[in-house]
């Protein structure tokens, strides 16, 4: 059975491929399997689903961190795919390397999740970008509430 | 070969045996299995930035088993004299085909990237993909047995490729790589067969042509 790429809910699916209510929540379900549908809503909302012709997987990187914490959202540049353990300083080491002056304006928010300011500080070393990252902290703690950097990663 | 969940696992298990981070991209059947294309491969290729990087992978996967191949059966004549070829590792069917810097000459420009896959293990190992054109581009320049399929199996899910961009990125490199513009063109006939290219394309790659003779 071919099925149209696109956005759909559970009864324009149905329609379109003439099945019934329970054969279109199967079909979606299989395709679900095979990683060919996302799905959106649930709950008080409606359920939307988005049919893609390539096996999506759902992204866990950097703009999944941003969009989480950050009032202002971003679209994402490219899809980012993580294996371990991916953490707010990662995503503050990722945000300065994109360097766009909204994707830092979104990434100032996360400053107030910062737990292990270390860890921060070694990838920012890593990176040679230590500069960007307390000119973005100092920013950051004009505009938000967020956590005091220790003294001895300022100086 | 290799499918799409042991070459993560894999990738997982190297970034343990790294002594630093680095960063690569993926092309040919890696990339395309990164983004959903096919489930298996039998070559997983990477770029490297410079040596150095290719060195400290190098290493990490000699740690597991793979040892330095020869090159010759798996790319043609004028591919094997070409001082920016591949280094090739294997172990069982699986193969990997590195590259520093370039592929054959063909500068990858790293920041075009569409998707990232970050493999945090004791260190981290970070692989870009470029976009459809790019691979069908790369695919027409390493030329091995089963590029062609895997070109077709693009064009074949993708009804909007940019043709476009495929050319004017050849022809940029036309310098470096004198028979890339020979090669693409050769691909897109054999691709008519199957998806309608305008005339326009062609005649593009003709006019680039005369122009470098």
């Amino acid at each position: 059975m071919i099925v149209k790429e696109g956005k759909y809910t559970i009864e324009r699916f149905a329609e379109e491929n003439s099945l019934t209510r329970q054969s279109a929540i199967n079909l979606l379900s299989k395709l679900k399997k095979q990683e060919l549908v996302t799905i959106s809503g649930g709950g008080k909302q409606k359920r939307i689903y988005t049919i893609h012709h390539l096996p999506k997987k759902k992204t866990n990187g950097f703009y999944d961190v941003v969009n989480k914490y950050s009032p202002e959202k971003l679209q994402p540049r490219f899809e980012h795919y993580v294996n371990g353990t991916y953490t707010v300083e990662h995503a503050i080491i990722d945000g300065v390397r994109i360097g766009d002056t909204r994707t830092l304006e979104a990434t100032k928010y996360l400053f107030k999740h910062v737990t292990n300011w270390k860890r921060l500080f070694n990838l920012a070393r890593k990176e040679k970008i230590e500069k960007q990252v307390i000119t973005l902290y100092k920013k950051a703690r004009e505009t938000i509430k967020c956590k005091r950097i220790p003294e001895r990663y300022i100086k | 070969m290799i499918n799409t969940r042991d070459q993560e696992e894999l990738f997982k298990l190297i970034a343990d045996y790294l002594e630093e981070d680095i960063e690569c991209v993926a092309i040919g059947g890696t990339a395309m299995m990164f983004q959903g294309y096919k489930t298996t491969t039998k070559d997983i290729d990477l770029v490297f930035k410079n040596g150095k990087e290719r060195a400290i992978f190098i290493k990490a996967i000699e740690k597991l088993g793979y040892t330095q191949k020869s090159l010759k059966f798996i790319y043609d004549e004028k591919r094997l004299k070409n001082k920016n070829k591949p280094l090739l590792y294997s172990r069982g069917d699986e193969r990997f085909d590195l590259f520093a810097k370039d592929v054959f000459g063909f500068e990858i420009e790293t920041e075009k990237f569409v998707q990232r896959n970050d493999f945090i293990g004791k260190k981290e190992l970070i692989i870009s993909t470029l976009s459809k054109e790019y691979l069908i581009l790369l695919k027409a320049i390493t030329n091995r047995e089963k590029d062609y399929e895997d070109i077709e199996n693009i064009v074949k899910i993708e009804k909007n490729i940019d043709w476009n961009s495929i050319i004017d990125a050849a022809i940029q490199k036309r310098k470096q790589i004198t028979w890339i513009l020979h090669d693409l063109e050769e691909t897109m006939q054999k691709l008519k067969k199957i998806i309608f290219i305008k005339k326009e394309h062609f005649d593009k790659i003709y006019a680039a042509e005369e122009k470098q003779k």
